[in-house]
């Protein structure tokens, strides 16, 4: 099955099509949850970002500040997970010729790829080498908002 | 005059057409506003829930307060300058919902709510700051502060929905 048909069964899923025909609050309540979601996470990797930076919370050490926002970011990723898919399902197919859904998706793949990899890494070590741990910042700030920036986008650039 | 007559002439304004025109500076504008929410929403959730007691709990408040508070008032400015932009090109329209009226009315409220714990707590921070328990007075900020702007940003969201858009 090609992407294209896939996104097309799940639009027209049963589930979809009784998500897109409530209530359009639902949606906006979805919308609230997708934000809510994405500030969890944003905040939670500025603050460790900014300590790499040597900004922010400077009297923390990295790892305890990544202690500290793991759950925030946890909570974040179920919020947008969730109501990701319920805003995603019912237009499915209409997102597939999107640039920007694809954009934000690749940004959002490359993003996860480093937050498990070098910010992973980075954050472990209490004196992690300056070079290594602003580069790894500018990385993990950039891609995330690149992927914050990219939803948003999604909205305004006509498929 | 009346509100929204005031609204019609920013949006008249030359800074207000100017807006409207342009292609890309509505969503520039608008994407801004959204990003800045991690700088001021973001961060005054953080703070707000270590005031609770939620986060970083064995750090002094004085220093989760000071540290993060050049971020928080930038993203603060960036979202108040871009929310009042948005004013410019929404217009009247804006006086088609009750949920725009609410919305400036939490984020007074918000902001009173902010004075009342800088003066009466956030200026002696240093005394209380370093106990395990904040005072019950700087929780009950916190949870208004967390409660009022998550209602700010529902507000927000709901106004193209609800003002005949």
């Amino acid at each position: 099955m090609s992407t294209f048909a896939f996104f097309q069964a799940l639009q027209n899923s049963e589930i979809a099509v009784g998500i897109g025909q409530s209530n359009h609050l639902y949606g906006v309540v979805a919308q609230v949850f997708h934000i809510t979601g994405m500030v969890l996470i944003l905040a939670s990797v500025l603050v460790v970002n900014l300590r790499l930076l040597g900004a922010g919370l400077v009297n923390q050490s990295v790892p305890q500040l990544v202690k500290a926002t793991n759950p925030l970011i946890w909570i974040g990723l179920l919020f947008i997970l969730f109501s990701g898919i319920f805003m995603f399902a019912p237009s499915a197919a209409l997102y597939y010729p999107n640039p920007a859904f694809w954009l934000k998706f690749q940004l959002l793949a490359l993003a996860i790829v480093v937050q498990f990899t070098l910010y992973r890494k980075i954050t472990a070590t209490k004196k992690p080498n300056r070079a290594l741990a602003i580069t790894t910042a500018i990385i993990s700030l950039a891609l995330w908002f690149g992927v914050g920036i990219a939803g948003r986008a999604i909205g305004y650039v006509a498929a | 005059m009346t509100p929204t007559d005031f609204l019609q002439k920013l949006q008249d304004s030359t800074l207000g057409v100017a807006l409207s025109e342009s292609i890309y500076m509505y969503p520039i504008v608008e994407g801004l506003h959204l990003i800045s929410l991690v700088f001021s929403f973001g961060l005054i959730l953080l703070t707000d829930l270590r005031l609770i007691g939620l986060f970083l709990p064995a750090v002094p408040v004085p220093d989760v307060l000071q540290k993060l508070r050049p971020w928080l008032i930038s993203g603060f400015v960036v979202t108040f300058i871009t929310g009042f932009l948005l004013i410019f090109v929404n217009g009247p329209t804006l006086m088609n919902t009750w949920v725009f009226p609410l919305k400036l009315l939490l984020i007074l409220i918000a902001g009173l709510n902010a004075v009342w714990f800088e003066i009466k707590f956030g200026r002696r921070v240093n005394e209380w700051g370093h106990q395990v328990k904040s005072p019950q007075g700087a929780k009950i900020a916190g949870w208004i502060s967390l409660t009022t702007w998550t209602l700010v940003v529902i507000c927000g969201r709901l106004i193209p929905y609800l003002n005949g858009h």
